[in-house]
């Protein structure tokens, strides 16, 4: 019935060998060909520093994470203390609010920039500020199934018992408590909304906002190895970040463990 | 410990639960996401003198070509997701049984970056890797297959199939691992008691159990590939004519009201189908709950 140690070792590299050709060796073909020079043989950061002259390029990339930030941190802020509320007395709202959390997944995104066209009032429209609500709702899928393994994985009742009988408020139970105990998942729903702000593109354009993706389109329309060295920049940069946090949060996981 | 539970029942007695703790929630995401979805269905009703109206749904339902676009996104979403959906559970299953610890971690989050990465960047990878003269091309020329021979190329609806499954296989990894890894380790010992064969267990066991969800995450990934932008976009400037990329030329124009309320029209389309696509998941999701409950 055990599967034999050959048996295992012959699916482990079968997979490996699938998934370098599938996913890292794309990866690695544009990162190489992100050095090329333009038109002729070698290779070069020509294509960088041509980045690094382009007028948009720092200022949409400061607009991104700007906006990036603001729908990370105003996330954290609806979601939290909501989800918090949801364990702990209603549960009655839980299908509901786990119904309207599902809708950006269902709802093409396409739709929604259609209607925000057509039904935000003008002060948000003239400002580019709009979009960080829109990050926020795109973001809520992933911040709510985060925040509530969570906050499951907690003994969240006897936390919020304790604190509130010796006498802290519901604030600073949330504060000093719960968020200190949950900061892996805070930590996860944060960077998670970030790295799609950061990505967005179908909102951005609809509403015609220039973020760095747009702004990554436009420029290849004049330089396709520059956008090729920008695309392979933010996509390395993202995956660099996110191991570093996977390994980062297991680490702070088991100190969790350790003093419990 | 008698005395917590003592306590948290006299709480839960006096639960209480009123809505007003969930009103920011629910104002946020009214205002931000039901009432814009609201306004594209108003609109789409809605006639160049304002008059209520059915004529923009006409062109999506006479056939021609905003009919066509609607096939061509259905075509795209059920042959990526059928592609993403078969590759991502073999990793998902490899990734579950045989990976541990922090490895486990950094491949979750790999595929998190790869699942998310439906942008931009991931195009012009794409161009980078698998255009005309792309080192991906040039090591398969080099082995002797000249794919370009043919009629591909990578700014065509098959470089789009080829672009989405590289988003959609990670996805489907992080949304079957859980199904995966539900599965005891009892019921293989169980079965294999009673004499079944890993065979038997599989055909008998595994694959009903693993059914539901894997339905569920194939729905979840069609959602996802039918409604990109995006990559579609950046990879061939709005040639491949699926609906969000019409719908985004139709109001990018921004100039009649007619191709406004058809563009809306075209919006609302796509959250019915997009809602039937739901219906199916949430089916899904049941039939795989009852499985975990028994």
């Amino acid at each position: 019935m055990r599967i034999s140690s050959l048996q295992k070792w012959s699916i482990i590299i079968f997979a490996s060998l699938l998934g370098f050709t599938l996913f890292i060796l794309p990866v690695i073909a544009s990162s190489i060909y992100s050095f090329q020079k333009p038109g002729g043989k070698g290779y070069s950061f020509t294509s960088y520093t041509w980045l690094l002259h382009q007028e948009g390029f720092f200022a949409s990339m400061g607009t991104s994470l700007k906006l990036a930030v603001l729908a990370g941190i105003l996330n954290i802020s609806l979601m939290v203390p909501t989800m918090v509320y949801l364990n702990l007395k209603g549960q009655k709202f839980k299908s509901l609010v786990d119904f309207i959390c599902i809708l950006p997944l269902v709802i093409p995104v396409v739709s929604l920039a259609i209607g925000a066209q057509n039904a935000m009032p003008s002060f948000l429209q003239n400002s580019q500020y709009e979009l960080v609500f829109f990050f926020v709702i795109i973001g809520l899928p992933f911040t709510y199934r985060t925040i509530d393994t969570s906050l499951q994985a907690i003994s969240l009742k006897t936390l919020v018992e304790a604190s509130r009988s010796l006498g802290a408020s519901w604030i600073r139970t949330i504060i000093r408590v719960i968020v200190p105990a949950i900061r892996g998942g805070i930590t996860g729903a944060l960077f998670l909304t970030f790295a799609l702000s950061i990505g967005e593109y179908t909102i951005t354009s609809l509403l015609h906002w220039e973020t760095f993706p747009t702004w990554t389109v436009v420029a290849s329309q004049q330089n396709i190895l520059g956008a090729i060295a920008l695309s392979v920049f933010s996509f390395v940069g993202a995956i660099a970040l996110l191991s570093i946090i996977a390994l980062f949060s297991k680490k702070s996981a088991r100190q969790v463990e350790v003093n419990e | 410990m008698g005395v917590v539970k003592a306590k948290s029942r006299a709480r839960s007695s006096s639960q209480n639960s009123g809505v007003l703790p969930l009103l920011p929630f629910f104002i946020f995401t009214g205002f931000f996401l039901i009432w814009p979805v609201l306004a594209v269905t108003l609109k789409s009703f809605r006639g160049n003198n304002n008059e209520w109206t059915l004529d923009n749904f006409r062109p999506i339902t006479q056939g021609g070509p905003y009919f066509h676009s609607f096939i061509v996104s259905i075509k795209l979403a059920l042959i990526t997701a059928s592609i993403g959906s078969i590759i991502g559970a073999f990793f998902a299953f490899v990734i579950v049984t045989y990976v541990r610890g922090r490895f486990k971690n950094v491949l979750d989050s790999i595929s998190a970056v790869f699942a998310n990465s439906g942008g931009v960047p991931l195009a012009f990878m794409f161009i980078a890797a698998f255009g005309t003269n792309g080192l991906a091309i040039k090591f398969i020329r080099f082995l002797g297959y000249d794919i370009y021979a043919g009629n591909f190329t990578i700014f065509s609806f098959t470089g789009v199939v080829l672009v989405y499954t590289f988003f959609q296989a990670p996805l489907m990894i992080l949304v079957f691992q859980p199904a995966i890894s539900g599965m005891r380790k009892e019921w293989r010992e169980a079965s294999a008691n009673l004499g079944a064969s890993a065979l038997t267990y599989w055909r008998r066991v595994g694959i009903p159990i693993l059914l539901p969800p894997f339905i569920g995450a194939f729905f979840l990934l069609f959602a996802g590939g039918f409604s990109a932008y995006a990559t579609a976009r950046a990879l061939t400037s709005g040639t491949v004519s699926i609906v969000p990329i019409v719908i985004g030329a139709l109001v990018d124009g921004n100039t009649q009201a007619s191709q406004s309320n058809l563009g809306a029209s075209l919006a609302v389309g796509m959250i019915v189908v997009a809602l039937v696509i739901m219906i199916g998941y949430v089916w899904a999701q049941k039939r795989a709950e009852k499985w975990r409950q028994s």
